[in-house]
């Protein structure tokens, strides 16, 4: 095998309560870990430094270490009530966030000697989604019942919408640019805010921007592609979509009859897409041709979430 | 213990414990020709009663020489072990056994034919696969290892307790807003540069559907993929499915198999798998050639999974001599530590075993070119699958034609095997004309037999039959609707009159007609292949019989759904063809040579 710092790790999980860890221009299965007996694995992130890799399910967070064989965690976190529904890191690792359906979004110090709670944020009601906004201080939620929030971590102000009543809010993404928030409910709309700010303020304004409706069922992923230019939701009706951002028109799509489509990811260069489905295969889409390159196969149940870390390389 | 000092019973007791523990799945086919306890036992009767034969003889004798004056020395017992000796028959070849010797254990001797029916062999017994395989370990032992791993492993996890009380962070730096590199400005910043950008999108989109890439930037998944062309896909990855590791709450098996087609230093070790214990052995090869692709991406150019096959193995890796495992099988059923993935051997040992009666072991070893030949077709199919997703437009003897040719010969190895098992069928025989009543066929590799059920109306009451395989010529569906199917068995008769006695259920010409409402003028409309001469038509409203070669033909016909006439016609036609029956050959080209004659009639006629 190549050596780590060579090798493009793509990391799924599902409600085969295992988290695979594949070659990604191969689809050969490197690694599996066993994760809670008790829970799929909702989200998956990689460490800045990519040496590790975090996963949240029902009642657990685990951190896991990529480099060696070992397929223990080496960090687990105890007394988790509910469902943990995303986990992300800030850029240089410093600290993670956790959001969770006990109403709260988490800041977790990552550097100091054991990792502890240094923020808190109440949603009032279970949170769905969580994302960094690039300038690794806001923070983006969605919760169940319908709320979108903008939160200063720095500063603890924060901002609320309800862009749609009766709906939950499934996910939250910002662009890499930090131009758009999009947030995608359980109706199959996503609505897009765009984002603005000065220097004199704490928090980025948010603007309606556009709502689409993208699919006929609950989207339940939506990420903007590295180079801003793409959205991608993905939805149980079997489909992912992809937006262009400049107008948000449909400009791909992809479909896995039958199956939800429960995450998906670009590579750096925008170019690529995985996606993950309930068929238990996580596939590799080359957008340019909407051919799939890479079946990923092993999963015995759906895959509700999977992480890739890319590069881009210099020519 | 008083049964303990018995060898019978001690025999049969070493044999069935052996046989409800093995998880080989083999054995009872390996041991059925070798039943110890029964050939004992049939010694020990077969000499019993010659034995008895001999003394009857001897007190016969020593009567007549009581009646003679005594000697002395003819009445030692020494001298009377002598011609019990030389009186023994000879076609005992084993020393006689003695009642001494050989107490037949009560019970055990009760047993007759019927006892080589593996049905008969105890279900009662249940048994934990662990057994065999190492000795069962007291919970308590267990419970403590698996602690102390779980105090072992935690020792090394680092434990964050959620509900924390919130510590702010000391560093005011620790959030820190980062600046956003404003790229996106002296992109579509102004309106003039959208709208040219804009346009320009919409004509590259036209020309390749490119828009948005663009040139600079490559990711190294790009670079990668550039690299790795299509075919790197791993063929067997559908198979990475049945890997049992870190399989959570999923029974799983850890098998070592040695990959027989590995060169010479990798061969000698063990590939170590784990495997769902849900998979059927085809999937644990599938796994084992997925496995190996990965270990040794270089050492070998692996064909598809039917080419491969487990075969049993000694850990020093010696490859035993019995069958490969059953591919249909799911490998929780298989104990084994070890085993060997090699390239499948040709079906001839496989089949011997399965036929024990003589006729089928002869027949068998005609049939294994054909086998042979059904490997070397299954290959070419396999091949021609796998290579070439688009066959050549060029070459114009396509081997689909020989495939097609191959196909008709190919039995499938399965069906070979299962063929001469007994089998029941529930059908409705039609009978004299138009009565239908239910019976149940049951086919096996020594016979056919139609039985009616219990509760038919008095009238069509009927003895069993039961005729042996050996006079069965051929079993043919003459008439198949949506649901129904008429299916015929074709049987040598085997009455000498030209007025059938012994054919009760063979039906008369008319009973043919039945299904066929309304064209009962002739039945060659609706069976033209049947071997069957208007001339010889028998009023008797029984059965009617050809006389070419002195051999006559009568059929039973039989309603019942498609499916399982299907069923029927498979498996008869599949034991027949292996026994390679004179009749069948001789029912077929009669068939032939009527065909012939009416073919050579309807032109004259024209």
């Amino acid at each position: 095998m190549e050596a780590t710092e060579e090798q493009l790790i793509l990391a799924t999980g599902g409600y085969d309560h295992t988290i695979k860890v594949w070659q990604a221009h191969t689809g050969n299965c490197i690694k599996t870990m066993r994760f809670v007996e008790t829970s799929q694995v909702n989200a998956l992130d990689r460490t800045p430094d990519k040496t590790r890799l975090a996963a949240c399910g029902y009642q657990c967070i685990r951190l896991y270490d990529l480099e060696s064989n070992c397929t223990a965690p080496v960090i687990n976190f105890d007394g988790v009530q509910k469902n943990v529904t995303r986990l992300g890191f800030q850029e240089d690792g410093n600290w993670m966030f956790t959001a969770g359906e006990d109403h709260r979004v988490r800041i977790w110090d990552m550097i100091s000697a054991p990792p502890h709670c240094s923020r808190v944020f109440d949603c009032q009601a279970p949170v769905n989604a969580a994302c960094l906004h690039p300038n690794q201080v806001e923070i983006a939620m969605g919760s169940q019942n319908g709320g979108v929030y903008l939160w200063d971590v720095k500063s603890e102000v924060h901002e609320q919408l309800v862009p749609e009543v009766d709906a939950s809010i499934q996910d939250v993404a910002i662009s890499p640019d930090g131009h758009y928030m999009a947030a995608a409910n359980n109706k199959g709309n996503c609505y897009i805010w765009q984002l603005s700010s000065s220097p004199s303020q704490h928090l980025s304004t948010m603007s309606p921007k556009k709502k689409i409706q993208a699919h006929s069922r609950s989207i339940l992923r939506c990420k903007f592609s590295p180079d801003s230019r793409l959205l991608v939701t993905t939805s149980g009706d079997g489909t992912a979509c992809i937006w262009k951002t400049e107008d948000f028109t449909k400009w791909r799509e992809l479909s896995i009859k039958n199956y939800w489509v429960w995450d998906a990811a670009f590579s750096a260069d925008s170019k690529w897409l995985f996606t993950a489905s309930s068929d238990g295969i996580a596939r590799l889409w080359k957008l340019h041709t909407k051919n799939c390159v890479r079946d990923y196969t092993g999963h015995t149940k759906a895959i509700t979430a999977l992480s890739f870390k890319d590069e881009i390389v210099a020519d | 213990m008083a049964t303990y000092s018995n060898q019978h019973w001690l025999l049969s007791h070493i044999r069935n414990s052996f046989i409800s523990t093995d998880d080989t799945g083999i054995c009872e086919t390996v041991m059925l020709s070798d039943d110890m306890p029964k050939r004992y036992l049939w010694k020990f009767q077969t000499a019993n009663t010659a034995m008895e034969a001999y003394r009857r003889s001897h007190r016969a004798a020593q009567q007549r020489k009581s009646q003679i004056p005594k000697t002395p020395d003819t009445a030692t017992p020494m001298q009377r072990t002598g011609p019990l000796q030389h009186m023994m028959p000879p076609r005992i070849a084993d020393p006689p056994l003695h009642e001494v010797d050989f107490v037949c254990y009560p019970g055990l001797d009760l047993s007759d034919d019927e006892d080589l029916d593996m049905s008969t062999h105890s279900f009662d017994i249940q048994m934990y696969p662990e057994v065999g395989a190492h000795r069962f370990r007291s919970n308590t032992a267990q419970k403590l290892e698996k602690l102390d791993i779980a105090k072992r492993k935690a020792a090394r996890i680092k434990s964050i307790n959620y509900n924390e009380e919130v510590l702010p962070p000391d560093r005011k730096d620790f959030f820190k807003r980062k600046v956003l590199i404003e790229q996106p400005i002296d992109k579509p910043s102004t309106s003039a540069a959208a709208a040219v950008r804009a346009t320009a999108i919409n004509r590259t989109e036209l020309a390749s559907d490119d828009d948005l890439s663009d040139g600079g930037v490559k990711s190294m998944l790009s670079e990668q993929m550039a690299r790795s062309p299509k075919q790197t896909q791993n063929r067997f990855i559908e198979y990475a499915r049945f890997d049992g590791t870190a399989q959570v709450g999923m029974p799983t098996k850890r098998i070592n198999v040695y990959v027989n087609m590995l060169p010479e230093p990798e061969r000698n070790y063990p590939l170590k798998i784990c495997v769902l214990s849900t998979a059927k052995i085809i999937e644990v090869i599938g796994l084992v050639c997925y496995k190996t692709t990965l270990q040794y991406p270089d050492a070998v150019q692996l064909q598809s999974v039917q080419h491969y096959a487990l075969y049993m193995t000694e850990d020093n890796d010696d490859m035993d001599d019995f069958p490969p495992l059953d591919n249909r099988e799911p490998c929780s059923k298989f104990g084994f530590s070890h085993l060997t993935l090699a390239e499948r051997r040709p079906l001839a040992p496989v089949t011997r075993i399965d036929y024990h009666n003589q006729l089928g072991t002869k027949s068998m070893t005609s049939e294994e070119d054909k086998a042979a030949m059904a490997d070397a077709a299954l290959n070419a199919l396999q091949n021609f699958n796998l290579n070439g997703d688009v066959p050549d437009a060029g070459g114009g003897d396509s081997p689909l034609d020989h495939i097609k040719e191959y196909e008709q010969r190919l039995l499938n190895h399965n069906d070979m095997l299962e063929a001469p098992m007994h089998r029941t069928y529930r059908v409705s025989i039609i009978d004299k004309r138009f009565f239908k009543c239910d019976v149940t066929l049951a086919v096996s590799g020594e016979r056919i037999e139609i039985d009616q059920h219990k509760n038919t109306k008095f009238w069509t009451q009927r003895k069993p039959l039961s005729t042996p395989i050996e006079l069965v010529a051929h079993c043919e569906i003459v008439e198949q609707r949506q649901l129904k199917a008429l299916l015929r068995i074709w049987l040598k008769s085997n009455s000498s009159s030209s007025l059938p006695t012994s054919c009760t259920s063979a039906p008369s010409t008319t009973s043919i007609t039945t299904l066929i409402a309304g064209n009962a003028n002739s039945s060659f409309v609706h069976s033209p292949a049947s071997p069957r001469y208007p001339w010889m038509y028998s009023s008797s409203g029984f059965g009617f019989f050809t006389t070419i070669s002195n051999i006559r033909f009568k059929h039973y016909d039989f309603v019942t759904d498609v499916h399982t006439a299907e069923q029927i016609r498979n498996k008869l036609n599949c034991i027949l063809e292996m026994r390679a029956s004179d009749i069948r050959r001789e029912f077929l080209q009669q068939r032939e040579r009527k065909q012939e004659k009416q073919l050579a009639k309807r032109q004259l006629k024209l």
